[in-house]
């Protein structure tokens, strides 16, 4: 039994020991075998099949990031069509949960990769900034389904939090001087002292013994 | 069943409150994007479409997944097994199903040339019972009938949780329903036709399925009328594999009268009972439980409910589904059966994104 796919390669570019049970990469693997239709790839539209992923407002921007080639390869750019096992178990990677013993190091460099997935998330034109029409676009997506809120009200909520941001991550500006957009430095700068290893990850449940639908 | 991921279930205003530090944050995007990893990973919903996996496997090949060699004892085991169901069991049932077909077929044709009377009743419900006894044990099945002192009665409407086309089976080997359901063609119509001469079920052709109204008029007419039979009818719309209920259909809670549930649950020890129509058709389906070990079920009758004055047809709905799964030990989950086939309803996302906006709104963020 087992992933037959991929047998010992180093699970992410987390680049520490991999401590996921096999068990748990057997679960994820029945669970793309199933999102796939027993194919080896998956594609955007096979994440359609999901009736729990619709009530979330932000469902296309997470269905784009696990084809997002900026998360599946360093130092890579641009979109996949499709991806394989190896691929999606990247891309959960990102949600590994804390490990009792990792060090600072370790811990720093967990903490970047997770906010670097979320940039990623922000920053959909790819150039390494979030600008203010970007995250405009993110908020306006969260709320869109409220018919009473109009966009002037969204836009003015994109606006005033990309002002703290500029305050944060450049002091105070000049009266002509203008905030392009934020960079990955600047974005963990805001991030500083907030503890978000915590908030973001799902963990699997000890799976010994229990009874369970495939 | 429990899923292979922890869940957080703390409401989505706690947990975005607690990320922030003035009102609205790079940080709410967090939640969401949990929330939608997980939904990837787990779904509550497209794993009530396959079957239940066991915790210790029965020799059985389809319910095991990761079918490996484990040791010459075990595969000597399986193979004993498989030439006593395939070549023993097999046979003596297709024969027993084959006997209790042909007798219903032709015992209620015969039944049927009788003047309505209560001679023809009674000879009517004889027919039907044996005629299921028989084809329950053509499947070897094993049922254990709790409270039968809840039993429907007459003049009412029988609900139950739907996993198989043999639940009706189940049910009739223990009383007499008149059964609610599409004209089909083949074997299956001739049954129908035969049956509905002794006993007046409610076959409906496939146009007047799409009525609504009639298929409720007659419902109506046939619940009003006292001396009939209990209807039976399994609101969910399509079979789902026996460890949750999913949403009931609204349309048999408004004809009024009295609702009997019945809490049906397979033990999938012995075989596995569930229809996955999307994987198998009906042949394949019949010949598949014909070589189980066993149908082994716990059929439960609840005590009567009738819709309160307040409550419309969709609470009333939910509150029998509630009933049922608690009592069966099944998870009620609010979805519609046909996502098995359909994509979900943009208004769901729209629901989640008006909680969200509504809940800025009150932290005063916006002017």
């Amino acid at each position: 039994a087992g992933c037959s796919q991929c047998p010992g390669t180093p699970l992410s570019p987390l680049s520490s020991p991999p401590t996921v049970t096999s068990e748990q990469i057997e679960h994820l693997h029945r669970r793309f075998k199933q999102l796939s239709r027993d194919q080896l790839t998956i594609r955007k539209e096979n994440f359609d099949s999901i009736p729990d992923l619709e009530f979330n407002p932000i469902r296309g921007k997470i269905v784009h990031a696990f084809f997002d080639k900026r998360n599946l390869q360093p130092e890579s750019d641009g979109l996949a069509d499709e991806i394989n096992f190896e691929d999606f178990l990247t891309i959960m990677s990102y949600f590994r949960p804390i490990e009792m013993n990792m060090d600072e190091e370790q811990l720093d460099r967990f903490r970047k990769e997770k906010l670097k997935f979320l940039f990623h998330m922000y920053d959909s034109d790819h150039d390494g900034k979030i600008t203010l029409q970007e995250y405009r676009n993110v908020v306006e997506e969260l709320l869109s389904g409220n018919p009473h809120l109009e966009k002037e009200s969204a836009r003015s909520i994109a606006d005033g939090a990309m002002m703290e941001a500029a305050s944060i991550c450049v002091g105070q500006m000049g009266p002509d001087q203008v905030y392009e957009g934020i960079t990955f430095e600047d974005f963990l700068k805001m991030w500083q002292g907030i503890d978000i290893e915590t908030k973001m990850h799902v963990r699997f449940l000890n799976m010994e013994t229990i009874a369970h639908c495939y | 069943s429990q899923g292979i991921i922890e869940r957080d279930e703390t409401p989505m205003e706690k947990e975005i409150a607690r990320l922030h530090r003035v009102d609205f944050e790079f940080s709410d995007i967090f939640y969401f994007c949990r929330k939608g990893c997980e939904a990837i990973v787990e779904d509550e919903v497209t794993q009530r479409f396959s079957s239940e996996e066991l915790v210790s496997w029965n020799l059985l090949t389809r319910t095991n997944v990761n079918f490996h060699y484990i040791s010459l004892r075990l595969t000597i085991v399986w193979v004993i097994g498989v030439i006593v169901r395939y070549c023993f069991l097999l046979p003596l049932r297709f024969t027993l199903a084959a006997i209790g077909i042909t007798s219903m077929i032709v015992g209620t044709t015969m039944v049927g040339q009788l003047p309505n009377s209560s001679v023809k009743n009674y000879l009517s419900e004889v027919v039907h019972l044996t005629c299921s006894r028989i084809l329950v044990r053509a499947l070897s099945g094993t049922i254990h009938y709790h409270n039968k002192e809840n039993k429907p009665q007459k003049g009412g409407i029988c609900v139950a949780n739907h996993t198989s086309p043999i639940d009706a089976i189940i049910l009739t080997n223990d009383g007499c329903y008149a059964m609610v359901g599409q004209v089909h063609g083949g074997l299956m119509g001739v049954i129908q036709r035969a049956t509905v001469k002794a006993c007046p079920h409610v076959w409906f052709e496939r146009s007047e399925i799409k009525d609504r109204h009639l298929v409720t008029k007659r419902l109506r007419e046939h619940v009003a009328d006292k001396s009939k039979l209990p209807i039976l009818i399994f609101p969910e719309g399509t079979c789902i594999n026996n460890t949750s209920v999913m949403m009931f259909k609204k349309g048999s809670f408004e004809i009024g009268g009295t609702i009997y549930p019945v809490a049906i649950k397979y033990d999938p020890q012995f075989g596995d009972a569930f229809w996955n129509s999307s994987k198998y058709n009906i042949v394949s389906y019949l010949l598949r439980i014909m070589t189980s070990w066993a149908i082994v079920c716990n059929v439960w009758y609840m005590p009567p409910m009738v819709r309160k004055e307040d409550e419309d047809a969709v609470q009333f709905a939910n509150r029998v589904k509630s009933a049922i799964a608690r009592q069966g030990g099944l998870t009620e989950l609010p979805w519609d059966g046909g996502l098995k086939r359909a994509k979900v309803k943009d208004t769901f996302k729209e629901e989640q994104q008006k909680n969200y906006s509504k809940m800025l709104v009150r932290n005063g963020s916006i002017g």
